[in-house]
């Protein structure tokens, strides 16, 4: 999942100042299962910014609402749809940045502001504790590495590691941050295959991370049903 | 399993009238005693009477037996109508009849008054013929009042005659009126006598002076009278009214009394509890024989010869006694009480076409209620044969709907003897071994030895600390957390946090209702708001909140603190009722939560959005919690709460926990008093930063 945190209230709350009516939008998401960003955390935000404006003698108006998804059209329709019809003036997302981009394009004029950093595609290490698992570099090679990410899981995304600063299977940057390539070492002694170490792998092609530019996946199946649908559905009105 | 049932509280399910007793315990702990009465009233106009007498089957099905022992739900039912003596006077109105049909009621036991209180409440006109002089029925004559004070069977009686039902006593169907005469007067006429007469036994020397009929005995010892029963007794029979024969001996002065009967002491039909308060009482039990001769001498009972029982039913479990006829004992006598089983008194058929049936009982369709003739029908044990008193109610119950379907239709309606509800599963192995064990709250009674020196009633009901305590013990089945599963994103942490292990997660969230112990830790950490709880509903608090704050209130100078308390520390309910006056006057609107545990970081921030300045959270003693973790949780929730508040600028010690000491009365006024000086002083400092 995308894993990402909440900001300070004192931030956020900056981002909304002389706002009068804003909407605090979660995301039924990753956000909610990071525990960041779903209803509850919508109902702590809302609830903060309230007393806030209270406190301050503010006029300000905290709406809330949580979608399934932010990053899906559909999902997003009931938050344009409200925005209109309540004289929303700014939105607060707390959904991962996917989901305050996608509202962004859609406001025309309102303003959207991050609610949470995006920090990065982990998992539960255990409850409570989220780690990073994977870059997303557009180019996986988990496949000569044991199934351990050495762009993700070493610090210097290093592609023939393990790197000098490794003692005792931790990184120097921290001794609570795991080595990468320490993992990688033993995970593939146990699998039986470290010999496969021994190849060096070349130099990459970053340009499929974001390196190259802002990148897209098109599904040519699904996209010629929908131009489709389109058409059928403009011939019949 | 059907999940789309509706599963019920196996106390509701078990009890004949369905009450639902677990309604009536979360009435109690939230302190609407009154709210309790009339739930009980609903289900059982003799709620007087079942608070003390009542077999209890809701105790037996309660499934904290596997914990420790079941909830004292009699008790607790009896301490409900203890008090609101004055607002059960208070509740009772007449009923304006709307109906042109009258119907006629022969009898005013349990059965026949609760189906002439049904009646009157859908509007007829009903006229209840009781040949005694008082209403009651057995309750009222053979019932002994250390078990039942008569003043305590006539308040339900009292109830039921101010609906507007007519009562005519002294007046016995079949002999000073007949019952063609009501049928011709009554659109419809309900049988319910009872089974008012003793079965006698035919064995040698049965006529000697000194041998008794339990009922008349009975009878007569209520009345004030009854025949001294000599220094020894034997009572014969192992039933209840047996036991009650024997009691009562010894409050007339038999020093010695002993009770014979057929079947083996743990197959004697008499309830149990009341087995051991007769053994309390000195009396002997003699089990397994059955009687051979009545001994006497010049026509007086001396004693009785008793041959050796060695089956009471036959392979078929019907009631076939065999004997070791070689095997006797004698036990010496002065009086010999027959308590063997009880008999209707038909008088009432008398010159009448409906007939009797099997048994000596009437004709009778157990479906329809219907006797032989149209528009005769009965209920109660003169059909159904012996039964407890709050099963006479249910065919009460039954049999006013069957009377009014008649009137409206003309036709008979089916209903099943029984109706049977679904109830939630048994509790779990697993389960059971992670619920805490508290005990049960007994009353004591006095010794056996003081209890015979009179009739006066052996137990008392319990105090208002004691019936919470109690109350507090109940599981609270079926009203356990659920899941929305539109909103449910399968994130696991319901099942990371249950300290019942209750919750599982496939796609969705669930939570077995038999396992969930209602305590609603889940709840307060889902992070899609996709778990609610039945039992004070996770909505409760802001209603709550918009109840007792006001605008006014917070723009005042003063302190304003909302302080949720644990519901379970309360041993009254000085605390319980609140209004908006309250509040304005003490600067403390008190929210009380079954287990504060169970609050959520927008609970805890809810009432500065009300303007309150503080919050103070008060939860139980020490190592009181019921639920396993909730302390724990509930200070990392605190903790997250004062976080908020402190990121927006605001003292996050504006939020106290405070832990209860001994009880809500002794300590909590001293901590919402500590709050209010510390807000003050943080009030204070805070204005100066802002300046």
């Amino acid at each position: 999942m995308i894993v990402a945190e909440r900001k300070p209230l004192d931030e956020i709350k900056r981002f909304i100042e002389g706002f009068e009516r804003v909407l605090v939008v979660g995301c039924g998401g990753c956000a909610t299962v990071c525990l960041a960003g779903g209803e509850a955390e919508v109902k702590i935000v809302g609830s903060a910014l309230r007393i806030a404006a209270r406190k301050e003698g503010r006029r300000q108006e905290v709406l809330e609402d949580c979608v399934t998804r932010q990053c899906e059209p559909e999902f997003v329709e009931q938050i344009l749809v409200r925005v209109k019809e309540e004289g929303v003036t700014a939105l607060l997302s707390l959904a991962c940045g996917v989901g305050v981009n996608f509202l962004a394009e859609r406001l025309g004029d309102i303003p959207v502001f991050p609610g949470l950093n995006t920090k990065f595609f982990g998992a539960t290490a255990e409850p409570g504790v989220w780690v990073e698992m994977c870059a997303g570099c557009g180019n996986c090679m988990l496949h000569l590495t044991g199934g351990i990410c050495p762009v993700a899981r070493c610090s210097k995304s290093l592609l023939n590691g393990p790197c000098g600063g490794s003692t005792d299977g931790k990184c120097e940057i921290s001794p609570d941050v795991d080595c990468g390539w320490a993992l990688i070492v033993e995970r593939m002694k146990r699998l039986g295959t470290l010999d496969q170490l021994a190849e060096i792998t070349p130099a990459r092609d970053w340009s499929s991370s974001p390196h190259g530019g802002p990148r897209r996946v098109v599904r040519e199946d699904l996209r010629e049903l929908a131009a489709e649908a389109e058409e059928n559905s403009a011939a019949a009105s | 399993m059907d999940i789309d049932v509706e599963r019920e509280a196996p106390c509701l399910v078990a009890c004949p009238v369905h009450t639902d007793t677990r309604l009536m315990v979360e009435h109690i702990l939230e302190g609407r005693y009154e709210d309790a009465l009339d739930l009980l009233l609903e289900a059982n106009p003799f709620t007087s009477v079942c608070g003390r007498i009542c077999h209890h089957p809701c105790e037996e099905s309660c499934r904290r037996v596997k914990v420790d022992a079941p909830l004292g739900l009699r008790q607790l039912k009896r301490f409900v109508v203890e008090a609101t003596t004055d607002y059960r006077l208070r509740r009772r109105t007449p009923i304006e009849r709307t109906r042109r049909e009258k119907v006629a009621v022969v009898g005013a036991g349990p059965a026949g008054l609760t189906a002439a209180h049904d009646l009157v409440r859908a509007g007829f006109g009903v006229t209840v013929f009781e040949a005694g002089p008082e209403p009651g029925g057995m309750l009222g004559t053979t019932i002994p009042r250390y078990r039942l004070p008569y003043e305590v069977l006539r308040e339900d009686i009292d109830d039921i005659l101010a609906l507007g039902v007519e009562l005519r006593t002294e007046c016995a169907v079949g002999r000073d009126i007949s019952l063609e005469e009501l049928r011709r007067e009554f659109s419809a006429t309900l049988i319910a006598t009872g089974l008012s007469e003793s079965r006698t036994l035919g064995v040698p020397g049965i006529d000697s002076h000194g041998v008794l009929l339990a009922l008349p005995l009975l009878r007569a010892i209520l009345a004030g009278g009854g025949a001294p029963l000599g220094e020894r007794a034997v009572v014969i029979g192992g039933g209840n009214v047996a036991i009650d024969v024997a009691r009562c001996a010894r409050r007339l002065g038999a020093a010695e009394v002993t009770m014979a009967c057929l079947e083996a002491r743990e197959e004697m039909p008499a309830w149990e509890w009341e087995t051991e308060e007769a053994l309390e009482e000195g009396i002997e039990l003699a089990p397994s024989w059955g009687p051979k001769a009545v001994l006497s001498a010049e026509g007086r009972v001396t004693g009785v010869e008793l041959k050796q029982c060695v089956r009471v039913f036959d392979e078929e479990g019907k009631f076939n006694p065999a004997f070791d006829e070689a095997e006797t004992t004698t036990l010496a006598a002065d009086s010999v009480v027959l308590a063997i089983g009880q008999a209707a008194d038909l008088t009432c058929l008398k010159g009448s076409s409906v007939k009797a049936g099997p048994g000596g009982r009437l004709e009778y369709d157990a479906e329809t209620m219907g006797t032989s003739e149209r528009g005769v029908f009965a209920c109660g044990e003169v059909s159904t044969g012996p039964g407890a008193a709050v099963e006479a109610v249910a065919d009460g119950h039954r049999a006013a709907r069957a009377i009014a379907h008649f009137l409206d239709t003309g036709e008979v309606l089916k209903q099943p003897p029984r109706e049977e509800l679904p109830a939630i599963g048994e509790l779990p192995e697993e389960t059971v071994e992670l619920i805490k064990a508290r005990p049960r709250v007994e009353v004591a009674r006095a010794p056996g030895e003081t209890r015979v020196e009179d009739f006066s009633e052996i137990e008392r009901g319990f105090t208002e600390a004691e019936a919470r305590a109690e109350a507090q013990r109940c599981m609270a089945c079926t009203t356990g957390a659920f899941v929305d599963e539109e909103r449910c994103v399968g994130c696991l942490t319901c099942v990371r946090i249950c300290p019942f292990g209750v919750a599982t997660v496939t796609k969705t969230a669930a939570m077995p209702e038999e396992k969930c112990q209602a305590c609603g830790l889940c709840a307060a950490v889902c992070p899609a708001a996709a778990i609610a709880l039945k039992r004070y509903g996770t909505e409760r608090i802001e209603e709550d909140l918009k109840r007792l704050l006001s605008e006014a209130d917070a723009s005042s100078s003063s302190v304003l603190i909302v302080s949720f308390c644990c519901l379970f520390e309360t041993t009254s309910r000085k605390f319980l009722d609140e209004n908006r006056e309250e509040v304005a006057e003490t600067g403390v609107a008190r929210v009380l939560v079954p287990c504060v545990g169970r609050l959520s970081v927008p609970d805890i921030l809810a009432p500065f959005e009300h303007g309150a300045d503080g919050v103070c959270i008060i939860a139980c003693a020490e190592g009181e919690c019921l639920y396993p973790t909730a302390e724990e949780r509930l200070g990392a929730r605190v903790e997250q709460a004062r976080r908020v508040l402190e990121e927006i600028g605001l003292h996050g010690d504006r939020i106290a926990l405070w832990r209860t000491q001994e009880s809500a009365e002794v300590s909590w006024t001293a901590f919402w008093e500590m709050s209010r000086r510390h807000l003050a002083l943080i009030k204070a400092e805070e204005q100066k930063e802002a300046q």
